[in-house]
């Protein structure tokens, strides 16, 4: 990854009558690496792969490609290739013509045969140039679709939702697969996806929309560890997010009241845009300790009874009922020595270190 | 489960009732005498024979092939320009649009044949082959609309768009992928069209003038008994290769269904 920008998106707007499918995006994305646009169904992330891929024109706003202003450079003119959601393999044409199919009149014959096998062989498809497009699995087809837009060596890759049509042991193994095709390329990929774990484990950065606004663009660590609301806390991961007091602010430090847990000292969170003194704070599961006596070397603790219990496998998942919150708090333990340590009704203490508690701020919308 | 056996004997007789009195038709047209009335006095292919013989019906035919063959190129054209934008994209007046397309289906061919008629005549254009194709054009959009309609609803749109994003224009997109995605209905289109064209008899018969079309033809002939024979055989040729273009045209519609969705 460079320090260069190869594309940046100026306070883009895509308005359809009346209704805005995205607005104010400002987006900065660095040569080489790999960023995710997450969000929910219907939030925009698509309006603004398209706008970028020159399906869509903005609204308002400019989108730069590499420097280049791509205002009214239609989308055969861009340095982009997009794998699109369905795949879009040419039915009518085999798997080597599909892949060729940007190159022809472009480029010698015996060059584009060359070009073909070599795109063939980095996805894995190495020898299958004859096979019919109606003859593809799933995978396949996805494969075929990413030698066919990496054949034209765009500057940047588009990916919408480039895995959701395959299933779940395919899907992980093409996460791992296209992170590595991504780094040996050192292109940059542009990725639509509304699944968070998908998000998290291939990006070096991801940008969460939520109705058509990019609420905050990060890391994947940061943003778990350092969410700037309730809405991409709650979206990133689970998060348990508890009424909190604001009683001082000494620089990087909260003094907070967190009415269960009683009061603590935390970390304050760069990335929250305002704190009142009515302020919410978030646990997420994994990070509280769950016993049956009062925990020793915790600092803040709890009382409440387990209200349900769901076995994962790798991990249990506890709800615990506690009397300072409406909501039960969830818990999540690994599967240590395959037992399920308590049961529905124990009455059960938690704990948890003030260095865990993240900062919400104050939902101001 | 067995149907109601009384369901099924109606069922029976309603079909025997509908096609028995075509397949006479070609019973006739190898009956010997020039009566159409049972007994069948004797088996012939003479009716048959006969046919090469007459230039007048020779040209007819020449007519109707040439007209069917213009009018399914039109239709099918225009159907397939129509047909895209239908499916495609939405735009203010679209239902009314579509509509008026398929209104041909609907009116009277008598009304719409005068009209016609009327119209040309109106605007200088005596009633001629070139008449004919107009009308059967008109007539044929609906079927070409439809037929093409089917075969957009299958394709993808991101195929169109994939091949822009891989640096090919408008034109050549059009040329190398949608053409060739939906091209089993645009034979099928071509096959019915043509069909339609070949065996409409209103409208040629009003906008001929003294270039006949096949039906046309026949009508002018069934006036007399002595040749009412070899108009069978015509008619059964006819009806066998209308059949046969049809079940065609029904075999690449599918494949066109077939080919668009995965």
């Amino acid at each position: 990854m460079t320090e260069k920008n190869i594309i940046e998106l100026r306070g883009v707007e895509k308005r359809y009558g009346t209704f805005l499918a995205a607005s104010g995006i400002d987006l900065d994305l660095k040569e080489g690496e790999f960023f995710s646009l997450l969000g929910p169904s219907g939030c925009g992330k698509t309006t603004v792969l398209r706008m970028i891929a020159g399906f869509q024109e903005p609204t308002k706003g400019t989108v730069l490609i590499d420097g280049q202003d791509m205002d009214g450079v239609p989308a055969n003119n861009r340095p982009t290739n997009m794998v699109f959601q369905s795949y879009a393999i040419f039915p009518h044409l085999n798997v080597g013509n599909n892949v060729a199919y940007g190159l022809r009149g472009k480029a010698p014959k015996a060059e584009i045969d060359q070009r073909v096998a070599e795109a063939l062989e980095m996805v894995e498809l190495g020898g299958l140039e004859d096979r019919g497009a109606s003859e593809l699995s799933g995978g396949q087809r996805q494969r075929v679709a990413l030698a066919r837009a990496l054949i034209m060596r765009p500057k940047v890759l588009l990916l919408d939702e480039p895995l959701s049509a395959l299933d779940k042991k395919l899907r992980e193994q093409m996460q791992f697969e296209m992170r590595n095709l991504q780094q040996s390329l050192g292109i940059t990929f542009v990725m639509v996806t509304h699944d968070q774990y998908e998000a998290m484990t291939m990006s070096d950065r991801i940008g969460v929309m939520f109705n058509g606004r990019l609420k905050q663009v990060d890391t994947p660590t940061t943003l778990y560890a350092r969410p700037c609301d309730q809405q991409v806390a709650s979206f990133i991961g689970e998060m348990n997010i508890l009424p909190a007091q604001l009683l001082e602010e000494n620089g990087d430090t909260l003094s907070v009241d967190a009415k269960a847990f009683g009061q603590m000292e935390i970390e304050k969170n760069p990335n929250v845009a305002t704190s009142a003194r009515d302020m919410n704070i978030g646990i997420r599961p994994e990070q509280l300790e769950i016993t049956s006596e009062k925990p020793e070397d915790y600092p803040s603790t709890v009382q409440g009874k387990v209200s349900n219990v769901a076995f994962y496998g790798e991990n249990i998942h506890y709800h615990i009922q506690v009397a300072e919150t409406d909501k039960p708090i969830s818990v999540s333990v690994p599967n240590y020595f395959h037992t399920v340590d308590f049961n529905r009704g124990d009455a059960v203490w938690l704990g948890v270190q003030s260095a865990s508690v993240i900062d919400l701020g104050t939902d101001t919308e | 489960m067995r149907r109601p056996s009384t369901l099924t004997a109606y069922a029976f007789l309603y079909l025997v009732f509908l096609y028995l009195p075509v397949l006479f038709l070609p019973l006739f047209s190898f009956n010997s005498g020039t009566i159409v009335a049972f007994p069948i006095k004797g088996w012939t292919l003479d009716w048959y024979r006969k046919l090469g013989e007459q230039d007048t019906l020779i040209q007819a035919l020449w007519n109707s092939l040439g007209v069917g063959t213009v009018v399914a190129l039109l239709s099918t054209a225009m159907g397939l320009f129509a047909a895209r934008a239908f499916v495609r994209y939405r735009f203010r007046g679209q239902r009314a649009a579509e509509g008026l397309v398929m209104l041909p289906l609907v009116i009277p061919g008598i009304i719409v044949a005068s009209s016609m008629l009327v119209l040309f005549l109106f605007i200088g254009l005596k009633p001629s082959l070139l008449t004919v194709v107009l009308g059967h054009t008109f007539l044929a959009l609906p079927f070409s609309v439809s037929i093409l309609k089917s075969a957009f609803d299958d394709f993808d749109a991101s195929l169109e768009e994939a091949s822009y994003d891989l640096g090919v224009g408008v034109f050549d997109t059009f040329r190398r992928v949608t053409l060739p995605v939906v091209s089993p209905g645009i034979v099928a289109s071509l096959l019915v069209t043509f069909t339609v064209s070949f065996d409409e008899f209103v409208l040629a018969f009003f906008l001929s003038g003294n270039q006949p079309t096949l039906p046309v033809y026949i009508w002018s002939q069934i006036r007399f008994p002595a040749k009412l024979p070899n108009v069978l055989a015509l008619g059964s040729i006819l009806l066998l290769s209308s059949v046969l273009l049809l079940v065609l045209a029904e075999y690449f519609r599918r494949r066109s269904s077939a080919s668009g969705v995965q």
